[in-house]
């Protein structure tokens, strides 16, 4: 069938909302390894990285309200200020929801230039919350997370869209 | 497929009423959680599902380490060993003096037939690992409530204080370092040269320093008095973290205090949380600069909880806050006033000889 990409994309079948969670799950997993010292400031956020994926291609599950909740899960899992990942990561879905139209007919590197301006935009959030408690400021390294998540953008992209994870049987809704 | 067309145009609230709505939730839950320290269930129910998960995530790296830790093993056990003999040939003469002077307080204690300050019971506890924050100092241990830890005990290793505990899960506990940013711990300043030795320095030589051989005896009165203040503990302050790693600060300390590099911070334990005595830290900078009123005091911690792997939990549950007989908080107050008048006079004294 010969389809823009436009209408390609709305008659596509939704992925199974258990690879939606096993990956988050994962990402999660992933967040917390026992990360430290320099690993740790430029670790770009698995699991905001994966919300966001999900945000593009899965926009009738994934929200903000997700977004929420793993928010309130990393601030624990990182004894943080309780709110602070929730509110960084609700706004960087909100901004993603926002182009999520544009993101998805654009090619996976300029994704990935979009991604990188919504994850600098998080960790500006992040950083600035945590200045505006009257913590140091951890050094100019943290600006290579948001970049290695951007990276990171492309390898998702290409693995989350493979075939053998897209439900089977579902052409026919097409 | 009638399921998907349910809701295929009902959409709920635009992203914007979202944002708004977890935005303003977010920020409501930081203020609960950072001025009401409302939120302590949420946390401890969370962090009670996660350290399962967190625990079986380190045990890969646990294996690799244990795997590498054989193969040094052999050369770093001897230099441990080796260290650690020095360490008990050191203690040992300090811990027959400290079983001498515990003697002398026993007996002070069954005179004055009041408690000891604090009972030494406590949980060792293993570090998991650093808080994985880049903005926060904190460690975790792998006790919690379970094992009776209490928020707010004081965290000891072999060294002095490493902090003290501020969340609490089942199985886990979060402790905030003494170089937290804000964290603060009151301390009583001790000068350990001449504490040990206090014989070691010659009366005659002090008395040799101040010219005039009329002032002898009130010259070596003077050192005896300082000296004594040393060894009752000098100055009292709060040591408050830098949020900086191997740094805590002394503000609001005047620069006219007695106070130099390579003192001793001591708790002081004024607090109740912190029994009195643990060292804290060493002074390593001391800037006394006549054009502000307050000297610029940095002192690095006595621990480094990130070399080595077991602490302990203080059991502060009994630790209660020194005792005071009432009959001498009475007295006390009524010869404070008498006290101060004459410790003016005697200033002023000397203030005169020194001209």
């Amino acid at each position: 069938m010969d389809l823009s990409p436009v209408s390609r994309d709305i008659l596509r079948p939704p992925a199974p909302m258990r690879l939606v969670l096993g990956s988050l799950a994962l990402a999660l997993l992933i967040n917390l390894l026992p990360w430290s010292g320099w690993a740790l400031i430029i670790r770009p956020d698995f699991v905001l990285l994966m919300l966001l994926y999900w945000v593009v291609h899965e926009p009738q599950n994934i929200g903000q309200t997700w977004g929420f909740a793993l928010g309130l899960v990393m601030d624990v899992a990182d004894s943080a200020l309780l709110g602070q990942h929730a509110l960084v990561y609700v706004v960087a879905i909100f901004l993603t929801e926002l182009l999520r139209i544009r993101i998805r007919h654009l090619s996976v590197i300029e994704q990935a230039l979009h991604m990188l301006g919504i994850l600098f935009v998080a960790q500006l959030i992040y950083i600035g919350l945590n200045l505006s408690l009257g913590r140091d400021f951890a050094g100019f390294a943290l600006v290579l997370a948001p970049l290695l998540g951007a990276l990171l953008w492309m390898p998702l992209h290409f693995v989350a869209t493979l075939p053998r994870f897209r439900r089977r049987g579902d052409t026919a809704l097409l | 497929m009638a399921a998907y067309q349910d809701h295929f145009f009902t959409r709920g609230p635009s992203p914007l009423a979202r944002l708004t709505f977890f935005s303003l939730f977010a920020v409501a839950v930081m203020i609960a959680d950072h001025r009401f320290q409302a939120l302590g269930v949420l946390r401890q129910g969370v962090s009670t599902l996660l350290t399962p998960v967190e625990r079986a995530l380190m045990w890969p790296g646990k294996v690799g380490r244990d795997i590498g830790d054989y193969f040094i093993a052999q050369e770093k056990l001897l230099d441990e060993n080796k260290a650690l003999n020095d360490k008990v040939l050191q203690l040992s003469a300090e811990g027959q003096r400290a079983q001498l002077i515990a003697a002398e307080q026993e007996h002070i204690a069954a005179l004055n037939a009041a408690n000891l300050r604090f009972n030494r019971k406590g949980v060792v506890a293993e570090i998991i690992r650093d808080a994985r924050n880049p903005f926060a100092r904190k460690i975790v241990i792998n006790r919690g409530y379970a094992d009776g830890i209490k928020l707010g005990s004081a965290v000891i290793d072999g060294n002095g204080v490493v902090g003290q505990v501020t969340a609490i899960g089942a199985t886990s506990a979060e402790v905030t370092l003494t170089t937290e940013k804000d964290q603060s711990i009151p301390v009583m300043v001790i000068r350990p040269s001449r504490l040990t030795v206090p014989s070691a320095e010659p009366p005659s030589e002090a008395a040799a320093t101040t010219t005039p051989a009329t002032d002898t005896v009130s010259a070596s009165q003077r050192t005896a008095t300082t000296r004594e203040r040393n060894e009752r503990g000098g100055l009292r302050a709060v040591a408050v973290g830098s949020g900086r790693d191997g740094k805590i600060e002394l503000p609001f300390i005047p620069v006219a205090a007695d106070i130099q590099v390579g003192d001793t911070l001591v708790t002081s334990g004024v607090d109740g949380t912190y029994p009195a005595g643990l060292s804290v830290a060493t002074v390593t900078v001391v800037d006394k600069n006549p054009a502000f009123s307050f000297a610029r005091i940095v002192a690095s911690p006595a621990t480094a909880p990130d070399h080595h792997r077991f602490v302990k939990v203080l059991d502060t549950a009994d630790a209660s806050y020194p005792q005071v007989d009432p009959a001498i908080a009475d007295r006390a107050g009524q010869e404070k006033s008498a006290l101060s008048k004459r410790e003016a006079k005697l200033d002023a004294k000397r203030a005169l000889r020194d001209r």
